[in-house]
Order: C-alpha cells, then structure tokens, then sequence
C-alpha cells in the first residue's frame, strides 16, 4: 500500500467514524412514539465501513464511536455508556461470525446486529441490576430490532449501492 | 432481501415470541393472592408495600422524589424526574417478578408474594 492510498484509506475511515459518532449523538433527539425503542442509525456507518473495508475497520469505529461519543455527552464509564459498549461488542462480533459463516445478505445482517445489540443491553442490566428478570424486556426489544434493523439495513444497502463504483457482494 | 434473511428474521420473531410467551406464564403462574412491593433504591431496601391497600408513597430517588400509587392490587410510579419516564410510561403492574426500573433514580419496585416466606415452619409442631 503506498502513502497515497494509506491517506486516502485514513481520511475515508476518519470521515466514517465522525459521522457515525454524528448521527449517535443525534438520535435521541428523534422523536420515536415507542418508548425505548430506537433506530440505531449509527449501525448503518458500522456496516459500511465492514462492507467497504473488513471486519477490524468496523471494530473500530464502532468502539471509538461509543467511546467518543460517550465521551462528548460526558456519559463515560456511567451506565449508559456500558449498555452501549456490551451491545456493539456483542453485535460487531455475531455480525462478523454471521457473515463468514451464512449467506446473510446487508439487511439481515443489520437485523442480527440490532437484535444482538438489544441481547448484550439485556445481559450487562441484568448483571448490573443482579436480577434475570429484566430478560422480560428481550422480547419486545427483539420485536423492534426486526424492522428498525430492516429499515438501516436497506439504508446501509442503499448508499453502498452508490458509493462503490464496482458494486460490491451482498 | 435473500432467502437467509427471512429465515434470520422468522427465528428472532419465533424467539422473541417464545420468550414472550414463557415469560409471561411464569411471572402469571409465580403470582400469589397476597402481594408486598418492595422498593430498593441502589440495591437497599427502602419501602415494603402492602398491595392490598389503595395509597400513595413518595421515595427518594437520585434525581429527586419517585411517587409510587398502588391501586386495586396494582402498582406503578406516578410521577418521576429522569429524561425519559420510562418507568412512568411502564404504567401499571400487578404481578410478581415484572420489575418497575428508574435507572437514572436507582430506583427498583418489584412484587413479591406475601406468603412466600412462612414463619410458621419452625414453631409447627407434629
């Protein structure tokens, strides 16, 4: 790789992340009429770069995107900020074993990712709290993760479809 | 969207549905005749509610006063100060095991049967 296109690869990787740890930041702002639920429009940024790049580049933004921006709302180590750090671990990671290891296409996995996202909330309020009980909220959190995980999905797929000039492999 | 997708989608719509399902039986099944709330704020245990009794109460939570009503053997917090009420858009619960949760209050409310724990095994006498 020579410097030009380690420059180029580094501002496009730079620019990916400031707007994940954008649309993060302004989403609960969105007025959404069910409560808890929300679109988790930053994903679409983190598939992107896992389809423009690999896998290690969408660990990376994503964690830095919860870092940063956790950082910037002055939420860090509070806990918010470990509900989101254990559910974009645990959903980077099952959209990375998904991939290599179904034919899932953009869409499903952006569903994979919002429902495992939900699951890793779930998991550390449970431990936070010290009771299971709170599993009572998986279900309905799972039942909006479908649609609001098609809806980025098709975004995420949408704006690939444009952005790279060869197409790319759903 | 491709073939896997659905089949993706049709599992977590099956889990979430099956989940939903044993959750509930559980919590109706676990639900005694006579129910106490119990409210603990950072884990302590502040306030034991009698559910048989239509009252209000008023804890203190982190961000300030939780009020708690308890009406026809159903509780729910009333009034709360946080940034997005969900424990009072949570409304009304009656049975054992459903936790109301005020996170930013550190506030926790969860019914339990008041008969669950019996004193009178040690005195019985055969």
């Amino acid at each position: 790789m020579n410097s030009k296109s380690k420059t180029r690869r580094l501002s496009l990787l730079t620019m990916l992340l400031a707007m994940s740890i954008l649309l993060h930041m302004m989403e609960p702002s969105l007025p959404i009429p069910i409560p808890g639920v929300k679109l988790g429009l930053a994903n679409i940024l983190g598939l992107i770069t896992f389809f423009m790049f690999s896998y290690k580049e969408m660990f990376n933004v994503n964690l830095m995107r919860v870092l940063i921006a956790s950082l910037l709302r002055g939420i860090i180590f509070g806990t918010g900020f470990w509900l989101s750090l254990a559910g974009v671990l645990l959903s980077t990671l099952m959209v990375v074993v998904l991939r290599k290891t179904t034919r899932l296409s953009i869409i499903g996995l952006s569903v994979a990712s919002a429902t495992f996202h939900c699951l890793g909330q779930i998991l550390v309020i449970c431990f936070l709290n010290g009771t299971w009980l709170m599993v009572y909220w998986l279900p309905i959190m799972w039942l909006s993760a479908v649609p609001t995980g098609i809806i980025t999905g098709t975004l995420a797929h949408q704006v690939l479809r444009r952005i790279m000039k060869g197409g790319y492999s759903v | 969207m491709n073939r896997s997708d659905k089949i993706f989608i049709g599992i977590v719509l099956i889990a979430a549905l099956v989940l939903y399902g044993t959750m509930q039986w559980f919590v109706t099944s676990s639900t005694g005749a006579d129910t106490v709330a119990v409210v603990s704020y950072r884990d302590k245990e502040v306030l034991r509610i009698d559910m048989s009794q239509n009252k209000n109460y008023t804890v203190q939570g982190t961000l300030g006063e939780v009020f708690i009503e308890v009406k026809d053997k159903a509780i729910r917090v009333e009034k709360e100060t946080s940034p997005y009420h969900l424990c009072s858009i949570q409304g009304w619960v009656k049975y054992a095991n459903v936790p109301i949760v005020c996170l930013p209050n550190h506030i926790v409310i969860i019914i339990e049967n008041a008969t669950e724990d019996p004193d009178g095994e040690d005195t019985q006498v055969k």
